[in-house]
């Protein structure tokens, strides 16, 4: 049984009753007082509560233009016609929806150890979708490894959460990292531009620029989540050993002291501190979640103190 | 340097076996465990100086396997028990010999003398030289050798442990002359003497025992001897009156102080008589008990200060005696009817009378005495014995000579148990025979006319005849009669005669057992079974212990079973004065000298020590990943 089986309700009691403690009603209020933040104006397809860049029948005022016949009569601005005898007619902003994925990277690494990472990654994306079906958001979620792994159809609507669920239980950790080119198969196959989150631990052999580059350049907003397990960065072993990546299977004898253990640790610093620069250069909002923090503490509050949800 | 343990060839074999299979083991340390890694990169990262030590670490590795090499050749060096050469040729020869006497089990030192005994030995053992070699002797009655002669703590030790005090005095002449036969022929020979100095008279043994070059050593123990003792203890029936019985014991005070004492007897376990007096300085006091009432079987006797306190020596302050078991002898009686004859027969309960007339056929069973009144009836094997009475012409086992009358006993024997406590001399007797006896027959009753009372044995079988009628005499109108037929009796049936109420520790015992046996089991008072031989008729033991024992031998329907009690009544050992000096005629012992602990340079025990430090080190090395 995954990790998400227990948001499932149709599933066994206990399951039930993980549910009503780790995704309960209070939590549930919470999340739908949320929205992502998007900094940009996306276009959207079908009305809801995202502003757009279309003019409509929205209730924000957007601008005047001239009268031409057969427009409607009850959208003149007779004030403006009082003033200046001229007649203008009131234009709104239309309000549409927004286009959200959610990109979990479902590679071998994510599923080291305990699976904690992936746990967590799946745990805060179906947060997230929450949040995003809520406010009538277009909700997207995709697996990734070296390719695009599995994609759950759009939806709409917080009725749908349970495919959600229903979804991220069946995603396990599988194969390498290649971030670029699942990401390029992914803005392929997804032409509407909107919000992409991606949920990683960023060990791309490829390294992790690449696939974020893509979304950007293909003028996606992407936010980066990066799963941490601080176990990491200071495994138990010590002695003579033959370390060999768990993805790609590539060997390598060592003996590990102390003093090694501590560079390890540094090592794994500076590749996180290299993940933030790169974010904070090329203006992706970063949010690392640490596998030890409980979930909805980052939801609540990391990602709103960081303005990825308000 | 030499070595005492394995031979050198064996080592080699053995050094090139385990060498081997430590360098196979290394090579399998050597292949590494895998453990999988999220993301190699980020080791690489970490990791990228790490060629340039390898060729150290291989160093390192390297040296671990020297290490380990090294570990190993001490190991089997120490196996081969290395000593210096001059060590071999130059050591003592010790035979210490513990006193495992009664007075050993004096608790004036605590817990006793024998421990304390024990723990000197230990610091003696202890304090041997690296070439020196012990024999450890526990003298009681006999040497007993409880090791073989070592150096090796691990065996001396269990034989220290096994040393003990017995109820027995210990037999210096015995344990000398053992300690002088064991060390013959072996340089720096020494003989240590563990004891209080309670060892009897010593001084006529070195007129006959050759000391040599044998150095004696005296290993004094004890330090006071506040002891009373019951140092004789024994009982006997009344004769005629087997329900009652008489005690002999003696106690003795052994201080040069008076002492008021207590004396408890118990028969049978219970309580039969106490009583309070005043010993003096060193004396000895014997006291009877008479017609004593109480007791059928068991008799006990405990000694104790009046105040309550206890001596410092408990193992003679209780004795032990049994009282022989009453039979019931059985009788048959071949007569046409005898009113004095049946008198007398009535006066002891414990006699089972079977009465026929003459002619009739005789019961089949075992009889012990058969008495035959005016007849002469051959009598069947199941009959142990007879006593005939007027016995007519060609019957008796002897033949009759004239015909006597008027006439009486002129002369019988005093001393014999069949006329014991009987006046004869006035009987009147009207007429008889006289009687002939055998060569082998023994007259003890005649008048002038002739002998008329004979004893004697055919086939195995004894007798006694009388040659007149009793109802022709006033005999039967007097007490000596029925007391003739119950001496008779009792002289057959021989209940009294060989019975010892109770044996001395520390002798061979020779105790009755069924002639037909080869073997019996005597349970000593601890419950311990010893298998014993059987020798004429008497089971063989030396027992060491006070108190009672059982006897079984035969098996099946034979089978026989019986109780003797012991007791140490041994007023030399129950003198429990410890002697510092022990002197043998003009040749006086010297004092111990006890080496450091740990003195004993064994240098494979070094050689350990030093494999147990370097693992010490060799494993902080290794957790803190300086070898690895």
């Amino acid at each position: 049984m995954g990790l998400l089986d227990l948001f499932r309700r149709d599933r066994a009691p206990r399951a039930k009753r993980r549910e009503r403690v780790l995704f309960d009603d209070e939590f549930q209020r919470k999340l739908e007082m949320l929205a992502l933040v998007s900094r940009r104006v996306f276009a959207g397809r079908l009305r809801a509560e995202r502003r757009s860049k279309k003019k409509g029948s929205g209730i924000e005022f957007a601008d005047h233009r001239d009268y031409v016949a057969g427009d409607d009569f009850r959208s003149v601005d007779w004030n403006v016609y009082q003033r200046f005898g001229k007649l203008l007619v009131r234009l709104y902003e239309e309000e549409e929806d927004l286009s959200i994925y959610l990109i979990v990277d479902c590679s071998s690494s994510m599923g080291f150890g305990d699976k904690k990472k992936f746990d967590q990654a799946r745990r805060l994306c179906a947060a997230l979708a929450y949040v995003g079906l809520a406010n009538l958001d277009r909700v997207t979620i995709v697996g990734v490894n070296e390719s695009l792994m599995s994609r759950m159809p759009t939806t709409r609507g917080k009725g749908r959460i349970f495919k959600v669920f229903e979804f991220l239980s069946q995603l396990e950790p599988a194969g390498t990292t290649d971030l670029e080119a699942a990401l390029k198969t992914f803005v392929a196959q997804h032409k509407r531009r909107g919000l992409a989150v991606l949920f990683s631990d960023l060990y791309d052999p490829a390294g992790f620029e690449a696939g974020i580059n893509v979304l950007r350049f293909n003028k996606f907003e992407p936010y980066v989540v990066e799963l941490v397990d601080p176990a990491e960065a200071r495994p138990s072993l010590k002695g003579d050993v033959r370390i060999y990546d768990c993805e790609t299977g590539e060997e390598r004898e060592l003996t590990i002291t102390d003093g090694m253990l501590d560079k390890m640790q540094r090592a794994v610093s500076d590749y996180r501190a290299g993940i933030e620069r790169f974010c904070a250069q090329k203006q992706v909002p970063y949010f690392p979640a640490d596998v030890d923090t409980p979930f909805d503490e980052l939801v609540l509050r990391v990602f709103r103190r960081g303005g990825f949800l308000r | 340097m030499v070595l005492s343990g394995l031979p050198l060839a064996q080592l080699l074999m053995i050094a090139g076996g385990a060498a081997s299979v430590t360098v196979l083991l290394y090579i399998l340390k050597l292949r590494r465990r895998a453990v999988p890694v999220p993301f190699a990169r980020i080791w690489d990262t970490a990791f990228r100086d790490q060629k340039a030590t390898e060729l150290f670490s291989k160093l390192r590795r390297l040296l671990s396997l020297l290490f380990q090499l090294a570990l190993l050749a001490l190991l089997i060096f120490a196996l081969g028990d290395p000593k210096p050469k001059q060590s071999l040729l130059e050591g003592r020869h010790l035979v210490v010999l513990v006193d495992g006497s009664a007075s050993m089990k004096a608790i004036d030192v605590k817990p006793s003398r024998i421990e304390a005994a024990k723990a000197e030995v230990k610091k003696l053992v202890r304090g041997l030289g690296s070439a020196d070699r012990a024999l450890i002797v526990q003298m009681g009655a006999l040497p007993s050798p409880l090791s073989t002669m070592s150096s090796d703590v691990t065996e001396l030790d269990p034989a220290i442990e096994l040393l003990s005090a017995s109820d027995t005095r210990a037999d210096l002449d015995r344990g000398l002359s053992f300690a002088i036969d064991s060390l013959r022929g072996l340089p720096k020979a020494e003989i240590v003497v563990v004891s209080d100095g309670v060892l009897g008279d010593v001084t006529t043994i070195a007129s006959h025992l050759d000391l040599g070059n044998t150095s004696l050593k005296f290993m004094p123990i004890g330090k006071s001897g506040t002891n009373v003792a019951i140092s004789e203890f024994s009982v006997r029936r009344y004769p005629l009156d087997k329900s009652r019985s008489e005690v002999m014991l003696e106690v003795a005070n052994t201080n040069d102080r008076p002492a008021q004492v207590e004396l408890t007897l118990l028969g049978d376990g219970a309580i039969i008589d106490v009583s309070r007096f005043a010993l003096g300085p060193n004396e000895r006091l014997p006291r009877y008990y008479q017609d004593l009432a109480g007791a059928s079987r068991t008799l006990e006797a405990k000694i104790r200060f009046a105040d309550g306190r206890a001596d410092d020596l408990p193992a003679d302050d209780h004795a032990y005696a049994l009282m022989p078991e009453r039979h019931r002898a059985r009788v048959l009686v071949i007569s046409k009817g005898n009113t004095y004859l049946e008198a007398a027969l009535l006066l002891d309960e414990y006699l089972d009378v079977t009465t026929v007339l003459p002619g009739k056929p005789l019961p089949s069973e075992h009889f012990d005495v058969a008495i035959l009144d005016g007849v002469a009836d051959a009598l069947p094997e199941t009959v142990a014995a007879a006593l005939y009475l007027n016995p007519p012409e060609g019957g008796v086992p002897l033949k009759l000579g004239a015909r006597l009358s008027d006439f009486g006993f002129d002369t019988w024997d005093k001393k014999s148990p069949i006329l014991r406590f009987l006046a004869l001399g006035d009987v009147q007797v009207a007429d008889g025979r006289a009687l002939t006896p055998s060569p082998s027959d023994r007259v003890i009753g005649a008048s002038d006319q002739g002998p008329i009372l004979v004893t004697g044995a055919r086939a195995g079988h004894p007798f006694v005849a009388l040659g007149f009628d009793p109802r022709n005499s006033d005999w039967v109108l007097r007490v000596a009669w029925p007391l003739f037929v119950l001496n008779t009796i009792n002289a057959f049936v021989e209940e009294d005669t060989s019975y010892v109420s109770s044996y001395r520790t520390g002798e061979v015992w020779r105790v009755p057992a069924p002639s037909s046996a080869d073997s019996a089991t005597v349970t000593d008072p601890r419950g311990a079974q010893h298998v014993v031989p059987v020798k004429e008729g008497r089971a063989v033991y030396l027992g060491e212990e006070a108190g009672f024992y059982k006897l079984s031998a035969g098996s099946g329907v034979d089978a026989v079973s019986s109780e003797f009690a012991a007791n140490l009544s041994d007023l030399a050992e129950s003198r429990i004065t410890p002697q510092a000096e022990l002197s043998l005629g003009q040749k006086k012992a010297g004092p111990v000298a006890i080496g450091a602990p740990g003195s004993k340079h064994e240098l494979w025990v070094y050689l350990l020590a030093i494999v147990l430090g370097l693992s010490l080190i060799e494993w902080i090395t290794y957790h803190r990943r300086v070898t690895v």
